[in-house]
């Protein structure tokens, strides 16, 4: 066994070799065989070539031995120049000829000529022995044909065999080569994840230079100025509105990153990237900026803290609410949290610390499928269980940049860009908030806007609408959010909420515009792009929204109410109350999960997952968040 | 290998008509880089059985593909290679291949039809070269004495 395998790799290697050869054969092939007409340049190219391969003695003493041969035969082996291209082209080395392995095919390669050629003519025979066979009346000649005609179906039905072989014999070849492919494949992908480390590792330090390059900057510029004025610089800075300093590099440069990762999309879909133990209790929300950036996560247990995805670890938390953080939004540096104390805060991650990560640099964690996640494990779980020690805590606690306090009731609900932030609460209004100024500038009364359309509109559904949310608020259902997603863009704002309606408002008049009317429970997600608008429910069902005709344009329900939902060009994304995410993909139509839970998964684990909560995928790449504080990430 | 696996020297001189053998080309540009060893198999033995000897150095180089890329059809190949050099009028290669093949097989019919074939061809050839050099050893040899005897006679 052992020696066979020997021998199979030193005909492997003879192979590469002699495909090398077989390579620049084929590429001369065409200018030797074409002009025989003109032999003596094209014999010069040729032979150019091959030369090289000529050189080997063993070689040259093949070509030009003339034992045992005719005297023509010297003659044109040795004069003429196609005939000396042609053997050096067809030389086979003595090695090769002496591995002549036993053949097992069950056809020979000539039976297998036979069978392809003779396809066409023994169909025509079919047709025409059909014809025959009308015609046929008792007679002596009779079993004397038909005995003929009975050998010749023997040999079409060996021929068909034959044929058969073959085509089985090609699907193994074609098998093998497949394997071969996925396995350079699976080298290369490794080879992507360690070019991937090698990249975060230098922006890392880029980063980090770039931030001492600044400090030395500014200390020279401090000692140069007088101190009053860079004091009155300072404060002229901190009253400055928030809204100039969204864009700002000052304080802490902006980490913005040179190279995006791309690993995950070489990775097959739904396979596992990394499961960290984030909180120990039911995730609430979470959100992260691109793929193996920065992943923001909050929890029943009053907490949010920040993690690298690249390397699984705790950056710290974002410390300030007296409760528990409902909503929050991650774009760039910048993240808003929404909590049950009714208000929101907001934050920039680069005024953290930022490079000096904790621990980031002493440890190089391998990324990838095969990552050792029980140290992650420990790790993470250490840092949660000294969530007040000065590690976790102490690189973000420069971070919070306003705090939004107007709402009287939990914030459910946020979203925020270009410098305005909207919230839903469960006080029944939208608030919308200038960040420059950190004041509220609009408040959107739900109930009031929809009683007064209500009452200015005397279309029935309208009416129906309100006096289906009033008997649903009664249902058990009514526990959850009032204002269970909303969305802008622009002046363009979308809210779901619990009365199971979408509302499409105008921030401009502050009027609800259109109502789309279909969900029977409350809207727990929703998200809009330039065309469509999808939402999901306590009903169990996504529908997706066509804006511009305002009309549902597809639909579909699991077997358990939808709590998250995000969606891009490629797949709708969703937790629906299972132990793995629920994945659409709007390209080919077709459901599939994604997830611990979903069959084909680790069969290996000790407790079965928890339950999916919370989703969010950008280009790909999902992270959801379980009910035991466990955030599974992966490629979609 | 059975009686009826490989062909006998005689198949190999009747050639494929043109399109056939245009059949079998188009086969083998179709499947391109991946082709299968039986298509290029089968184009190479349309090419050898051809009469030309661009086809049958072609068909060759395909069979040296073959043999290298496909260990468990060299034994055939060896036929076949011996086959094609033998038409071609290779001797030397026709016969190293045959014995090797019959080193393998000593009791394969067509490889030794072969064997005796190209005994044959060689032995005749070889005949007529004896015959032709000694015409000229004969020619110079007259020559030679022609011009010694011119020689001594001027002296």
């Amino acid at each position: 066994m052992v020696r066979r395998r020997h021998g199979s790799l030193v005909l492997y290697h003879q192979n590469t070799n002699i495909s090398s050869f077989s390579r620049k054969v084929s590429s001369t092939a065409g200018t030797l065989i074409g002009p025989f007409s003109d032999p003596g340049s094209h014999y010069h190219n040729a032979m150019s070539e091959v030369s090289k391969d000529l050189k080997r003695p063993s070689i040259q003493k093949r070509v030009f031995s003339f034992s045992k041969t005719s005297p023509s035969e010297i003659v044109r082996s040795k004069l003429s120049a196609t005939e000396i291209s042609h053997r050096a082209l067809t030389y086979l080395p003595d090695d090769l000829l002496k591995d002549i392995p036993e053949n097992d095919a069950s056809y020979s390669l000539f039976q297998g000529f036979k069978a392809s050629v003779d396809t066409a003519a023994t169909k025509k025979h079919r047709e025409g022995k059909n014809l025959l066979e009308e015609s046929t009346a008792g007679g002596p000649n009779n079993v004397t044909r038909l005995s003929k005609e009975r050998d010749r179906t023997n040999e079409e039905l060996d021929l068909l065999g034959v044929r058969k072989s073959i085509a089985s014999g090609e699907i193994r070849e074609i098998d093998r080569k497949i394997a071969q492919l996925t396995a350079i494949r699976g080298v290369v992908l490794e080879r992507l994840a360690k070019l991937e480390q090698e990249e975060t590792q230098l922006e890392h330090d880029l980063l980090e230079l770039d931030n001492k390059i600044e400090d030395i900057q500014y200390d020279m510029v401090e000692e140069g100025g007088s101190p009053i004025e860079a004091e009155e610089a300072e404060a002229g800075f901190m009253s400055e509105s928030i809204y100039s300093k969204l864009p700002s590099p000052k304080g802490r440069k902006r980490q913005k990153r040179k190279a995006m990762p791309i690993l995950h999309e070489h990775m097959s879909p739904g396979s596992e990237i990394k499961e960290m133990q984030c909180h120990a209790d039911l995730i609430t929300a979470l959100d992260f900026d691109f793929p193996f950036g920065k992943l923001v996560t909050a929890a029943l247990d009053d907490t949010v803290r920040v993690w690298d995805l690249n390397s699984g670890r705790s950056l710290g938390q974002l410390e300030g609410h007296h409760a528990s953080v409902k909503c929050l939004q991650v774009e760039d540096n910048y993240v808003a949290t929404g909590s049950t104390d009714a208000t929101i805060r907001f934050w920039d991650l680069s005024r953290s610390d930022g490079p000096s990560l904790p621990g980031s640099n002493s440890v190089t964690h391998k990324r990838g499928p095969q990552s050792n996640q029980e140290e992650d494990f420990e790790d993470d779980m250490s840092a949660i269980s000294s969530p007040t020690g000065p590690r976790s805590s102490a690189g973000t606690q420069d971070c919070h940049l306003l705090t939004l306090d107007s709402h009287i009731g939990e914030v459910t609900a946020l979203y925020f860009q270009n410098g305005t932030l909207v919230s839903g609460s469960a006080d029944k209004t939208l608030r919308q908030w200038d960040l420059s100024t950190g004041r509220c500038v609009q408040t959107l009364d739900i109930l009031w806007t929809a009683s007064s359309t209500a009452a200015s509109e005397d279309s029935g559904w309208s009416f129906a609408s309100l006096g289906r949310s009033s008997s649903r608020s009664n249902l058990p259902e009514a526990n959850a959010d009032f204002v269970g997603a909303l969305q802008c863009f622009d002046a363009a704002l979308a809210c779901g909420t619990a009365d199971g309606l979408v509302r499409l408002w105008d921030l401009r008049s502050g009027q609800v515009h259109r109502s789309l009317v279909g969900h029977t429970g409350p809207v727990t997600a929703l998200q809009f792009d330039d065309t469509y608008l999808v939402t999901g429910s306590m009903d169990r069902s996504i529908r997706i929204w066509d804006l511009r005709t305002g009309s549902i344009s597809d639909a579909f329900a699991y077997e358990h109410p939808i709590t998250s939902m995000q969606f891009d060009a490629a797949r709708i994304v969703s937790a629906a109350g299972e132990n793995y995410a629920k994945i659409y993909d709007r390209v080919d139509g077709r459901h599939w999960n994604c997830g611990a839970g979903a069959e084909g998964g680790k069969e290996d684990r000790l407790s079965t997952p928890a339950i999916v909560e919370r989703v969010r995928a950008k280009e790909g790449y999902l992270v959801e968040g379980r009910r035991d504080g466990v955030v599974g990430i992966w490629t979609c | 290998m059975s009686s009826d696996n490989l062909p006998y020297a005689a198949d190999a001189e009747s050639p494929l008509k043109e399109a056939e053998l245009e059949v079998l080309r188009k086969q083998y540009d179709r499947e391109g880089q991946y082709v299968s060893i039986q298509t290029k198999f089968n184009y190479a033995w349309g090419l050898i059985k051809s009469d030309k000897a661009i086809d049958q150095r072609y068909g060759i180089k395909l069979l040296t593909e073959i043999f290298r890329d496909a260990p468990e059809r060299r034994r055939e190949c060896l036929y076949y290679l011996a086959l094609g050099n033998y038409k071609l009028g290779n001797y030397a290669e026709a016969r190293k291949y045959n014995d090797l093949l019959l080193e393998k097989e000593n009791k394969n019919m067509q490889a030794m039809s072969l064997k005796g074939l190209i005994e044959d061809r060689v032995a005749k050839e070889g005949m007529l070269g004896v015959a032709i050099l000694s015409g000229v050893v004969i020619a110079a040899g007259v020559m030679g004495s022609f011009l010694y005897k011119g020689l001594t006679k001027r002296r």
